[in-house]
């Protein structure tokens, strides 16, 4: 490649990565924890404190459903929880909102998924910045500009991967050790990135995009076929003649063991989908997880009325569309492969963080004077910028943790609470990091953030004290297993305020990270 | 550099869209049963599009030529819907 092709790309790769850096950050930290989404929510709503509705049978959720909103009945869905001491909500869409609710919301249904769920709330963050509609988008956007980056940041150092890849230079050069470690997790992580930029882009952008290409190069036949490729289920009138449905339960059964007959190991079902309920063709979609396979999502069709298969989308028995589009989502969250892919993933995705984070400090890096004790205005605000931006969001976060602690102990309104706190926090750290000497707001909102993550932790292992010595289910192993991450991730804080403080005393002075030196 | 993101940016969107769609007009049944895996190819090449439009030396020349495929790619899914009309 000529050196002005590749001097192109560096600008064209450092300018994606500016603009969409700090939202790539939110998405890395925030998705790297929704990777233990299940757990989160475990943490909120252990098996001794189980969520409101938990114990309501999804029969009675689907009576409560079509008595207080009759028109669902030809389309409407169930979210199953994900254990005992959650509740199963109704999803239906009210003329063009989508609508939430367990047995007793049915009144006030809400517009939004698992509103007051700590776990939904972290992966809003994630996938919409937690700003409903325009959130996604944004997202969207990001992800093709995270693409760029990651195809040009490739080209540039193509010339010298195979040399540098494992060098890593440490020693007085602070540049050349930041650029180092930011190849070094690029590359080797980079199968990884591919697979977000890909699926992230598509599954932020995916209604707009589909009505584009609809119109630009499929002659309007693009919703046809696409509604085709991922049905699940036969389409079928409804007769008019009434019929009671088989129960929930024994539909899963039913469906389970369609299922495990295609020759998959497990089918957890997550989802129903009923169309013309209380009619004799009424057909229920029961979709599941299945585990060591990449069509992760399989779905199995039956009748509603006498629970005989209509159609079976598992595993083997997935068409070429059905398999694209489960291992879309199963790459996308990682949950092919069980435990130790959910552990890689959630490493990965911190690695992804701290690839964002370094690029800026990369950027302030190759524009420092070395020779002054002031630093240019561009690189003062990109320092704040980072450390407010990138720090504010893991202090946010773990203020939504602490809010959906307090909430729960002093019966306040999640949802509320944690927005509150989390949105809170994050603006509280970017006005901090405006104000004060650049290192002690990097030092100090360091140890907050730690400070913050082992408080919760600690505190929740005690208030839950009594519980360890109980009975052990599932659930908590979960809840135990979230707050010792909780202290593991806030010592790692620690070590990086303490590491931060280091250099701004001991480093080099001609730098935004320094301290003035003592008069 | 404006020039070469923008021809990119705009013009690599509906080439990968016509690319795609010619794509599957290839396959058996107006390749219905590959809809998905050209959806999720789209990213990519939109993707590869924007980026290939800076090895142009000049935006003039990334413009006309990824101008002159369009016209191309949307002239051959013209005739092939005419050739399938038939």
């Amino acid at each position: 490649m000529k050196s002005a092709t590749i001097r192109t790309f560096q600008t064209v790769h450092t300018w994606t990565g500016l603009i969409a850096g700090f939202a790539l950050f939110v998405a890395f930290y925030a998705g790297a924890l929704t990777v233990f989404h299940d757990d989160i929510a475990a943490w909120q709503n252990p098996p001794w404190r189980s969520a409101q509705d938990a114990h309501v049978p999804i029969s009675s959720l689907i009576d409560h459903l079509i008595a207080q909103h009759p028109e669902t009945r030809d389309d409407f869905g169930i979210v199953l929880p994900s254990d005992d001491a959650h509740a199963a909500y109704a999803y239906w869409q009210d003329k063009d909102n989508a609508r939430f609710a367990t047995a007793s919301e049915m009144t006030a249904p809400s517009d939004v998924a698992g509103r007051g769920d700590l776990a939904d709330f972290v992966y809003a963050l994630h996938d919409s910045l937690g700003l409903p509609v325009v959130g996604l988008y944004v997202m969207g956007i990001v992800s093709v500009l995270y693409g760029l980056a990651l195809v040009s940041g490739l080209l540039i150092h193509l010339p010298q991967l195979a040399k540098d890849l494992f060098a890593m230079r440490v020693g007085h050069n602070m540049k050349r050790l930041w650029q180092d470690a930011h190849d070094a997790i690029g590359v080797l992580s980079l199968p990884f990135h591919f697979i977000f930029a890909a699926t992230g882009s598509i599954l932020c952008l995916f209604t707009l995009t589909l009505a584009a290409l609809n119109v630009i190069a499929f002659d309007g036949k693009l919703f046809g076929s696409f509604a085709q490729a991922i049905a699940t289920a036969p389409t079928v009138a409804a007769s008019g003649t009434p019929a009671v449905m088989l129960t929930p339960e024994q539909l899963i059964e039913r469906a389970s063991a369609a299922a495990l007959a295609t020759g998959v190991t497990s089918f957890e079902p997550d989802y129903l989908h009923y169309t013309h309920y209380g009619d004799r063709n009424a057909v229920v979609e029961v979709r599941g997880l299945s585990q060591h396979t990449l069509g992760t999502y399989g779905t199995v069709a039956l009748s509603g009325d006498d629970g005989r298969v209509l159609a079976t989308h598992v595993g083997a028995k997935l068409s070429i569309n059905g398999i694209s589009n489960s291992s879309l989502y199963a790459l996308h969250f990682g949950s092919y492969g069980g435990r130790t892919v959910r552990w890689l993933y959630f490493a990965l995705g911190l690695a992804g963080a701290f690839l964002f984070y370094s690029g800026n400090l990369l950027w302030i890096e190759s524009r420092r004077k070395r020779r002054h004790v002031d630093q240019p205005r561009s690189t003062r605000i990109m320092a704040r910028a980072t450390i407010g931006v990138c720090v504010g969001t893991c202090l946010g976060i773990s203020g939504a943790f602490a809010a959906t602690l307090a909430a729960t102990h002093l019966g306040l309104d999640a949802a509320i609470s944690q927005q509150f706190a989390c949105y809170g926090l994050f603006l509280a750290a970017c006005a901090y990091a405006c104000v004060r000497p650049i290192p002690r707001a990097a030092v100090e909102l360091l140890t907050a953030t730690a400070v913050l993550m082992i408080a919760v932790a600690i505190t929740d292992l005690f208030g839950n004290a009594a519980a360890w010595s109980r009975a052990w289910a599932p659930g908590t192993t979960s809840a135990l297993g979230v707050d010792l991450t909780g202290i593991a991730l806030g010592i790692v804080f620690a070590c990086l305020a303490r590491a931060a403080l280091r250099r701004a005393r001991h480093g080099d002075a001609h730098s935004v990270w320094a301290l003035p030196a003592p008069h | 550099m404006i020039a070469r993101c923008l021809a990119g940016t705009l013009l690599g969107f509906p080439l990968a869209a016509v690319l795609l769609s010619l794509l599957l007009h290839a396959l058996p049944q107006g390749g219905d049963a590959y809809v998905i895996p050209a959806l999720i190819l789209f990213f990519p090449l939109w993707i590869a599009f924007m980026t290939g439009a800076y090895a142009f030396r000049s935006g003039t020349r990334a413009w006309l030529t990824l101008g002159s495929a369009n016209a191309v790619a949307f002239f051959a899914l013209w005739l092939t819907r005419q050739a399938a009309g038939l």
